[in-house]
């Protein structure tokens, strides 16, 4: 894959992020603090992003989300197809619960 | 406060938050005792509210009042769950008290729904498992091999604890339902 490709991937990906994680703080605000895994104080600098801005910052070329998952029995949760989904998305979500979310240093 | 009556007449704002409150907690199944506990409407206005919302008479008889039933194994994923997130939106978010609670189970509810399971924890007993904390009668245990906390009794030896998601029992959602199911 040329570099370029890659670039326009990032910002398209970066892109996308940022617009969902701002539609889902807007939403419902608690569940979007579990679900992206952010502080409170991330969730309102998200939700005041004007839509220039969230350009400006998709056009950045590294990635604006973080892999969230560095344990790798959560990992195994999430992608483990032997057991029945619903209970190892559930082990997953009481695992996540416990995690410290990303906030603003 | 000087007498029931005249409380309950003060704020017609209050009021209004309160049956907006009580039909919100009708429509994810609260109980009376429930809605009595956490409302200033009377109980002849909660009977009427219920019987509007839900189209039935509310069940009558107590509340449950045992720890008991937490700790078998799919109540106890389910009461986990509810707590992971009722603990994690105690630390991360604002929300608090009763808040708190119907956010929880509204992510419960959800969660549970998307992996096509029944839903074991009605909100009553979710309301009565945060009681049963708060009077320290529950406690959560670390699993040992996953690290994941799950609800357990107070004062019962945490060390060496495993959780019923590492170690499933055999027969673990084998239901007769489940089975019908597949047939």
């Amino acid at each position: 894959m040329k570099s370029t490709d890659t670039y326009n991937d990032i910002k398209e990906v970066n892109l996308s992020y940022l617009m969902l994680a701002q539609s889902m703080v807007r939403a419902d605000r608690a569940g979007a603090v579990f679900k992206l895994g952010i502080s409170e104080e991330i969730a309102d600098i998200l939700d005041r992003l004007t839509p220039g801005q969230i350009l400006k910052m998709s056009s950045s070329d590294m990635l604006l989300c973080n892999f969230r998952f560095d344990d790798t029995l959560l990992l195994n949760l999430l992608a483990n197809h032997e057991r029945e989904r619903g209970v190892g998305h559930v082990h997953a979500a009481i695992l996540a619960a416990g995690k410290a979310v990303e906030a603003v240093a | 406060m000087i007498s029931g009556g005249r409380v309950r007449n003060k704020s017609v704002i209050l009021e209004a938050r309160d049956i907006r409150l009580a039909v919100e907690l009708v429509e994810l199944g609260a109980r009376l005792q429930l809605l009595e506990a956490e409302t200033k409407l009377s109980r002849e206005r909660l009977l009427k509210l219920y019987k509007e919302v839900r189209g039935v008479s509310p069940p009558k008889g107590m509340l449950p009042f045992s720890t008991d039933w937490f700790m078998t194994w799919q109540p106890n994923i389910h009461a986990s769950l509810f707590m992971a997130y009722y603990r994690f939106l105690g630390k991360h978010t604002g929300l608090t008290g009763l808040e708190q609670i119907i956010k929880a189970y509204r992510m419960y509810l959800e969660q549970v729904k998307r992996g096509n399971m029944d839903t074991v924890l009605s909100l009553t007993r979710a309301w009565t498992m945060v009681r049963f904390f708060d009077a320290n009668m529950l406690q959560m245990a670390t699993c040992h091999e996953c690290g994941g906390e799950f609800v357990a009794h107070a004062y019962d030896p945490t060390k060496g604890y495993v959780c019923g998601l590492c170690h499933m029992p055999a027969r673990a959602g084998k239901t007769r339902r489940a089975a019908a199911a597949a047939a």
